[in-house]
């Protein structure tokens, strides 16, 4: 019966600092150093979850982040976690573990009643199944079949943990701290280089950490001192890698999940680092890949490395009796490890011959070597018992673990991640970097560099080339230490299973891929690397394939007769593990999720009952309590306000431009549709723009200051977009023109004074200047001193009615604003919102950002007639191509309600009276508000053939609501045409 | 005199004994666009190439563009009143909110925003950059060894200073 021990000594354990964790809700208990997969290992938990489909019995692969089997659900309520590698997962105190996919318990899972109807699950079987007979079928059956297969369920609670993203610069990254990596990012360190070295691992030293040689590990601490004492170097533990994207950036997820579950205040438990370097040291190392045999996925069975880091570095192994079997000859190392510890081990070696010295030094061990033979069969129900071997020793040896060894395949997965594929290497049988980009090196395992001497050499060579591409000229490379002598390193690709097993051979483990399926695959014609790991699912899930895509793809290559290197491998992409949504979100969730813009009357509005809807970034005052608790009562009461009285709205949204130089009467003068130049100093004039394709881009007002200089409005939503218009086409096509524009939307404010006493409301509030229609006419503009400060009044009306423009310097606005409504309250003033201003227009008939919406013309929106005939402007060419002046084109009308007890609704399409109401339709509603003035709904719209059709009945179909509304087209001036109210 | 108001009137204070963050009000910021020779004949000497910056007096001088600069003086500054007519002067001193960020961890809560190398080798005092923080454009000054000046759009400057309280959470 499979069975692991604690060691009394050695390991990198801390004995005198118990860990209190628990699993599945019962105590785990180990040792400070321990990970939770050593601790469950150390209590002998051999059998710790089920597998993906067939719910099969299993145990821990690895030690490593290619563990496919030990993945638990880490933390209690909203702070769960599924899908953690206990290897991965260090142990502390109040840690919380659950294993999955298993119901009641992993020892006993009912769902286990899976592997009976095994023959059903293997590749293409949903497909083939469940995808008939209707097309409804699959939606049916999927949920069911996700609960039956699986992982660990998400959290749908909101993650309470915090989790951030930093920026960072290097001269050189180093990826791996293992005997290449140290060696790299000492020397690179040394020449003063700024070097980060990123390390998945809690500790310094990735291979060394499971070694036993006392010098190997005086070496290790040695280096790790003096890495440790250099400035320059910036160590990150348990820091993955997870991708290596163009110009040098290198995103990491570092974890502190180490100081305790559940951080404090302002610590966040992950931190997602995007850091640019200048050149970058692959020092990855290689990950063990398993045999293909019988039952090969017992709990018990093992990657022999995992066996020699849970003996060496956590001093947890195998009770009495240990199996290896391997092709290649590192895994004599763990048999050596085992046996110094006093387990009785066997090496089953599938290769005919072992180098002789290999042998001697192994059997010197006390170790039976059989040559010429691999496992038939694992026997064992819930772990492994004994092993059945085939070959030329077919015997059955009972045993405690069986560890194999299939080779070592590089962790090559980030020097792939820019497009670079990888090349398979006969020697190593394994796939290799294919290259590397100008300033990225390899050092060590990952290039297939498998001895010690070797790899630091590597390691010190790529870190003093690294410094120097880098600008840093001079340093002192790290040398091995003298005692290590590399041997050999020999393997013999042995893909296929040994004969004479009964039971399933898995190449995935967390995806349950056996060798007949890859077998499947090839029969059915899914012979590409890539459709086979569709159609069978291997290299999914959470491992991506990282222990059995190597041996999946030289079963399909044998079964095409290819060589490994033709048959390729699947493409490698971030994130190399795992990652938690809530790191790749950072702090962008709830309120800084996005910046808010805030008027400077932001806390006015907010203080004095207005209720906030966003615009585009800006918050923005909707409509005011003293007017109604909804909006459909408030803006109707507000509009009245400014029809029959003064109302004043915060307008400080608009786009403001600063427009300066000689030439800037002429540069509007081409950028408007209409003339400019001879605009008076002390006038405002409404302007359209066009695009370059001669459609309507914006519209807004341009005052001018002086001879040289302009005041621009813009609309609020376009404010961005004009500036960086202007931008372009001053330093890309006019270059000659002696212009300078600026922004001003944060540096002013701006106020709407609306309504027939708003010139009685500003003479309130400005008793010394004169606003009579002469001073300031209609379309007038002109800055005033108010108590030190500079206002600029601009005569102008959105509303149809009287109005001004009252704009001030940010910071002045509040106190300008309390100063306007303090002098006018005997009129009644009172503030007005975004509904009732974005109301008033559409009663006046004046487009908006709905109308504006880059697809009309100037004639579609009744503005035809503005555009200027005897200069050029932008978009002038174009506006005439025939399709934009079609007569049948889609321009605006007015449309009112003609059933009193219906609404029109904006969105909803225009038929014809006697249309089918089929289809697209003549048009469409854009806006819509209550006209307080005729005392009905009325609209804007988009009509085929426009006004041309003033005058008829047409249906207003809502399918949303199932509604059909009879209105009328009529002209979009609903009031005051003749515009007698602006110029009173 | 009319009030002035902050932008940040209403912002919640920020508490830490390691970190410095406030807002650093009662500057005069003059953006200045024109021909270098006709502003330095009136300023002085410019910088030399966009991200340089020239320190004099109680004035630094920031190119900020080809031809484009920001001055920023001492409240009630009179240099665009001096460069009128020899440049386009534009006054924004309404327009951005300037907030100090100083301590031991300014330059890691600078770094959980702005894409900057902060290393003191890269970004040491009178280094400057236009920059983007949570979305939005900011001018960030380094104005002493671990002492930052930012320039943020006044109506960002909330949601700026929200951003930047909740970085520097963890420096109590």
């Amino acid at each position: 019966m499979t069975a692991f021990r604690r060691l009394d000594t050695g390991g990198r354990i801390d004995r005198g600092k118990t860990v209190r964790a628990s699993y599945n809700g019962r105590a785990l208990t180990g040792f400070a150093g321990d990970t939770l997969a050593s601790a469950l290992l150390a209590a002998n938990h051999i059998l710790i979850g089920r597998s993906f489909k067939y719910h099969r019995p299993r145990g821990l692969l690895s030690a490593g982040i290619e563990e496919p089997n030990g993945l638990f659900t880490i933390g209690a309520g909203a702070r769960r976690e599924p899908n953690i590698p206990a290897t991965m997962v260090d142990l502390v105190d109040g840690l919380e573990a659950r294993s999955q996919n298993a119901w009641p318990s992993p020892e006993l899972d009912l769902m286990a009643v899976n592997s009976l109807a095994a023959p059903l699950f293997q590749s293409g079987f949903y497909y083939k199944t469940f995808m008939g007979p209707t097309r409804g079928a699959w939606m049916y059956y999927e949920p069911l079949i996700r609960r039956a297969a699986g992982l660990g369920a998400a959290v749908a609670a909101p993650d309470p943990d915090r989790y951030e993203t930093r920026y960072e610069f290097c001269d050189v990254l180093v990826v791996g701290s293992g005997p290449a990596g140290l060696a790299a990012a000492l020397t690179a360190g040394r020449s003063g280089a700024r070097v980060v070295l990123a390390e998945q691992d809690n500790a310094l030293g990735g291979s060394l950490l499971a070694g036993t040689s006392a010098e190997n590990e005086a070496w290790r601490s040695k280096i790790v001192a003096e890495i440790e004492g250099l400035d320059g170097v910036k160590l990150r533990l348990r820091t993955v890698v997870q991708g290596i994207y163009d110009h040098n950036l290198a995103v990491l997820a570092e974890s502190r999940d180490q100081l305790k579950p559940g951080p404090a205040k302002g610590q966040a438990r992950m931190v997602l680092v995007l850091l640019r370097f200048k050149t970058i040291i692959y020092a990855t190392g290689a990950i063990e890949r398993p045999m293909v045999f019988s039952n090969n996925d017992r709990p018990g069975v093992m990657l022999a490395s995992a066996l020699s880091t849970y003996a060496n570095r956590f001093a947890v192994a195998p009770e009495e009796r240990a199996v290896i079997v391997t092709n290649n000859d590192g895994a004599y190392d763990t048999a050596i490890d085992l046996a110094r510890l006093g387990v009785a081990v066997t090496v089953a070696d599938r290769r005919p011959t072992v180098l002789a010295e290999l042998f001697a030094r192994t059997a010197a061990h006390g170790i039976a070597i059989f040559p010429a033979t691999g496992v038939a069969e694992v026997e064992g129900g819930r772990a492994v018992s004994r092993v059945r071997l085939a070959g030329a020793h077919a015997v059955t040896v009972e045993c405690d673990a069986l560890g194999m060894s299939g080779g070592w395949s590089p962790a090559l997965h980030l020097t792939s991640h820019g497009g670079i594929k990888p090349r398979f290497e006969e020697k190593i049988a394994a796939f290799v970097p294919g290259g590397f980009a100008a300033g990225h090196f390899g050092a060590g395992a990952v290039l297939g560099t498998f001895g010690l001497a070797a790899a630091i050499a590597e390691g010190a060579k790529a870190g003093a080339k690294a410094a120097a591409a880098a600008g840093f000229g001079k340093t002192r490379p790290v040398l091995a230490p003298e005692h290590i002598s590399d041997r050999p390193y020999a393997i013999m690709a042995l893909w296929t299973p040994s004969e004479g097993g009964r039971g399933k051979v898995f190449v995935d483990f967390q995806n349950d891929v056996t060798a007949k399926d890859v077998k499947i695959a090839h029969e059915e014609g899914y012979e590409s690397v890539e459709h086979l790991k569709r159609y069978t699912t291997l290299g999914m899930g959470t491992d991506q394939g990282k222990t059995s895509n190597v041996n999946a793809l030289a079963l399909m290559a044998g079964h095409r007769d290819l060589a490994p290197t033709e048959a390729g491998t699947t493409t490698f992409r971030p994130p190399y593990a795992p990652l938690t949504m809530g790191a790749i979100a950072g702090r962008s969730i709830g309120h800084h999720f996005r910046p808010k813009r805030l008027s400077p009357l932001h806390d006015w509005h907010l203080a004095n009952g207005a209720t906030f809807i966003e615009a585009g970034p800006w918050l923005r005052a909707w409509y005011y309590a003293w007017a109604g608790a909804s909006p459909e009562t408030a803006y109707v009461k507000e509009m009245e306000l400014v029809r029959k009285g003064v109302g004043l709205a915060d307008v400080s949204t608009l786009g403001k431009i600063d427009i300066q130089g000689k030439d800037a009467a002429e540069f509007l003068n081409r950028v408007y549709v209409n003339g400019f130049a001879k605009l008076p100093v002390g006038k405002v004039r409404y302007g359209v723009m066009l695009n370059d394709d001669g459609v309507v881009f914006d519209d807004g007002t341009t005052a001018r200051i002086s001879e040289t200089q302009y005041y621009m409005t813009t609309t609020t939503a376009q404010a961005g977009e004009v500036m960086s218009w202007l931008e372009y086409l001053l330093q890309c096509h006019w270059t000659g023109l002696d212009v300078h524009v600026a922004s001003l939307t944060d540096e002013w404010a701006g106020m709407a004074v609306s309504g027939q006493k708003s010139r009685e409301a500003l003479q309130l509030a400005f008793p010394d200047a004169d606003l009579s229609d002469g001073a300031l006419p209609h379309m007038g503009c002109r800055d005033i001193a108010h108590e030190g400060v500079t206002v600029r009044l601009l005569r102008m009306s959105f509303s149809g009615e009287l109005a001004y423009e009252v704009h001030v310097g940010a910071g002045y606005a509040q106190a300008l604003w309390e100063h306007i409504l303090k002098r006018a309250a005997p009129l009644g003033i009172r503030p007005y919102g975004l509904e009732a201003l974005a109301s008033l227009r559409i009663e006046k008939g004046h487009v908006a950002g709905l109308e504006l919406d880059h697809r009309n013309t100037l004639d579609d929106l009744g503005l035809g007639k503005m555009a200027s005939k005897d200069k050029p402007y932008v978009g002038k060419a174009l506006r005439f191509r025939p399709a934009l002046q079609a007569p049948d084109r889609w321009s605006l009308v007015g449309i009112e309600l003609l059933e009193p007890e219906k609404k029109l609704r904006g969105g909803a399409i225009l038929f014809a009276a006697t249309d089918e109401i089929k289809g697209h339709g003549r048009g469409y509603i854009t806006s819509v508000t209550w006209s307080t003035e005729l005392g009905k709904f009325i609209a804007l719209g988009l009509y085929q053939g426009g006004l041309t059709h003033e005058g008829e009945e047409i249906v207003c179909a809502y399918p949303l609501k199932d509604e059909l509304t009879r209105a009328r087209i009529v002209s979009p001036h609903f009031i005051d045409r003749e515009g007698a109210r602006l110029h009173a | 005199m009319l009030d002035r108001r902050s932008a940040l009137a209403s912002a919640t204070t920020n508490h830490s004994k390691v970190l410095k963050l406030e807002e650093a009000p009662d500057f005069s910021l003059t953006q200045v666009a024109g021909e270098e020779t006709a502003i330095a004949a009136i300023a002085g000497a410019l910088p030399e190439k966009v991200g340089q910056a020239v320190a004099r007096e109680e004035r630094t001088i920031f190119c900020i563009g080809p031809r484009q600069f920001w001055f920023v003086g001492p409240a009630g500054d009179d240099i665009g009143a001096k460069l009128d007519g020899s440049a386009a002067v534009t006054p924004l001193s309404n327009g951005r909110t300037r907030i100090l960020i100083a301590g031991a961890p300014a330059r890691d809560v600078l770094a959980k925003g702005l894409a900057l190398d902060f290393h003191p080798s890269a970004f040491g005092p009178g280094t400057f950059a236009l920059a983007g923080l949570h979305h939005t454009p900011v001018l960030i000054h380094c104005i002493a060894d671990d002492a930052f000046h930012l320039y943020a759009m006044r109506t960002f400057a909330m949601s700026v200073w929200d951003w930047l309280r909740d970085a520097a959470q963890e420096f109590t």
